[in-house]
């Protein structure tokens, strides 16, 4: 899905196209690390980007793999971070999502054993789904450690108290063929604002396929699954009006390309424009779904686009 | 002998096969015991073998014993064997940084207290073994202090494995010229008593995917574990037999190396396993076709009594 502007891959994009392109969308998807903010700092010019999108009637979400928090948290970084017109409706996290997954798609009836933080298990909790107890049982090692009945999924994310034991437990409840595998995400990595990098989903969940001989479902990004959730939400999405906006080529723009989203990679979090021009170079057609439609250096690149809007509107 | 494979080992054909062998190589887990359960005339077939003047070597990837262990648990199970006779990983790990990798420096290793034993019987200093719990922020994680005198990373079985080991591999991995190396890739040990936990493959493919980078792996069905017994015992490749349980190590290994192959049914792969291989048209799969197979290794009894 080529820009409607005639821009093919990688083009950095200022000024006027991108007032042209606001005026053409009307659903913007945001990713949250890396592009409105990094840790605690939001970008500069973020907050005033988003806000006056959703002050000029635009359908604003976000859309994050990180897992960590319930989506409560979020909204009081939303705010914290200046970005004051969002709403807690508008932010879809991949733990958000895992939930609905289970309630609205699997229905699962049964118990979900979780490797995960406890923003997870809240979003489960949340949405009426039992998770299996993490008793810290003292006596169990892993040559014998029960297993609570009734495990009808197991569900993994980002656990930073990963021992050996949940991965046995894991694989032990996936010999059950009626058992579901889901991941949060496969992200391999987190990076962290100071530039370094923790291990991610992707290892943990990587780990438990090897034990199990199973491929685990993907929720979150590059899955199609967190936009069929927001189209859900808002009772149907036009992807041709949407336009994804993320810093990582293998996670946001290929869930963009899977979705069949125009894509914009800002240069403000993990992905190098160099990347992106190798993809876009390369032999094998199926790099071409991580090359994004535009580029930005940074949101704050949208800015003068509603300063004009705003003088013409005068 | 010539050509066809994948034969069932019985009648004349054993003692055929017998002689034209000097060494026998032994995989543990499902060839000789199961746990701590021998197989059934497993003894008396090392003892006859010996005894009839064949060499007789043990090669495992099961990383969580030093040598001595093994030799101990052998002789408790009425094998007459020698520490310097068994190949594990832990043994082979440390052999391997040492005279391959030449390692000058310390290993941050994620593996048991058999692999540090192993790796100081070489003069390698470790740092990492025992359990290691989360602390603090993820900040705090990011920027865990690092031993600069680390140059490797090593991955073994570790059931103290987790997310905090997990990171600190990761971190000392991000250092450029830090070696990654690893045991093995079994999805699964098996633990005394029968039972079965996620292997050592699982713990180095969580530390592979958050590292984005491949380890070098000691154990089967990689060679260097042969190179390592032949470089010590002057072995002849086409007079030796590798017996095994598993198709994709045991077997593997042999026909990296040239050595004949017997596959035994007392473990893990199957007959028609190693079938579907074999008619795959695959070249990559033949390795894992061995040329004979015996319902366990006591079928081997006759011909060495006899």
């Amino acid at each position: 899905m080529a820009g409607a502007f005639g821009f093919k891959g990688c083009q950095k994009i200022r000024g006027a196209q991108i007032r042209g392109l606001l005026e053409a969308k009307d659903f913007f998807l945001f990713d949250c690390d890396g592009v409105i903010w990094h840790g605690e700092n939001a970008i500069s010019g973020a907050a005033k980007v988003v806000n006056a999108l959703i002050r000029r009637g635009k359908n604003v979400v976000f859309v994050t793999n990180n897992c960590t928090r319930p989506r409560e948290n979020y909204m009081n970084k939303f705010t914290r971070l200046g970005f004051t017109e969002v709403m807690l409706e508008q932010i879809f996290s991949s733990s958000y999502c895992s939930a609905l997954y289970l309630r609205d798609v699997v229905k699962v009836r049964g118990q979900v054993f979780v490797i995960g933080c406890e923003g997870l298990r809240r979003e489960l909790l949340e949405a009426g789904i039992p998770c299996v107890e993490e008793a810290d049982d003292p006596e169990a090692t892993i040559y014998d450690c029960a297993l609570a009945p009734d495990v009808k999924a197991v569900l993994v994310g980002h656990d930073d108290k990963l021992t050996f034991l949940k991965l046995a437990k894991a694989s032990c409840y996936l010999r059950d063929p009626e058992c579901l595998f889901l991941a949060t995400d496969n992200d391999p990595w987190h990076p962290l604002s100071s530039g370094r990098i923790l291990p991610g989903s992707g290892s943990l969940t990587a780990a438990i396929e090897v034990a199990s001989g199973r491929k685990a479902t993907v929720i979150g990004k590059p899955s199609r699954f967190m936009f069929e959730c927001i189209s859900s939400q808002f009772r149907g999405v036009d992807p041709a009006q949407c336009l994804m906006v993320g810093d990582r080529l293998e996670t946001d723009m290929l869930f963009g390309f899977n979705c069949g989203l125009d894509t914009m990679l800002t240069l403000t979090g993990v992905s190098q424009i160099e990347e992106a021009q190798e993809y876009r170079d390369s032999e094998q057609t199926t790099n071409r779904s991580y090359v994004p439609d535009y580029v930005v250096d940074t949101i704050a690149d949208f800015l003068p686009a509603f300063e004009e809007i705003e003088e013409q509107t005068d | 002998m010539s050509g066809s494979k994948c034969t069932r080992l019985a009648g004349p054909l054993v003692k055929q096969l017998l002689e034209s062998v000097d060494t026998v190589l032994f995989d543990c887990d499902g060839v000789i015991w199961r746990g701590d359960q021998a197989i059934p005339g497993a003894s008396q077939v090392i003892n006859l073998l010996k005894e009839r003047g064949k060499k007789v070597f043990f090669v495992t990837n099961n990383s969580t014993k030093t040598r001595k262990m093994y030799a101990e648990k052998m002789s408790a199970m009425g094998f007459n064997v020698t520490e310097n006779e068994v190949f594990g990983t832990a043994y082979c790990c440390a052999a391997y940084l040492k005279t391959i990798c030449k390692l000058e420096g310390k290993v941050y290793l994620v593996g048991s207290p058999a692999m540090r034993h192993e790796l100081e019987a070489v003069g390698i200093q470790q740092t990492g073994v025992g359990p290691d719990h989360v602390s603090g922020k993820p900040i705090d994680w990011a920027n865990v202090p690092l031993d600069p005198d680390v140059k490797a990373v090593v991955v073994g079985f570790d059931e103290h494995f987790s997310y905090t080991k997990l990171n600190r591999a990761l971190q000392y991995l991000l250092q450029k010229d830090c070696l990654f190396v690893g045991t093995n890739r079994d999805t699964r040990l098996p633990l005394e008593g029968g039972k079965a936990v996620p292997g050592t493959g699982c713990l180095l493919q969580a530390v592979e995917t958050a590292a984005q980078r491949q380890a070098q792996t000691v154990g089967k069905p990689n060679h260097f574990m042969f190179d390592c017994l032949a470089a010590q015992f002057g072995v002849e490749r086409e007079r030796c037999l590798m017996v095994g349980d598993r198709l994709d190590t045991d077997i593997m290994l042999g026909s990296n190396c040239g050595l004949k192959t017997l596959l035994t049914l007392t473990g893990v792969s199957t007959v028609a396993e190693a079938q579907k291989h074999q008619e795959s048209g695959c070249a990559e799969r033949q390795g894992m076709v061995p040329d004979y197979y015996v319902e366990s290794i006591a079928d081997l009894l006759p011909a060495l009594q006899g």
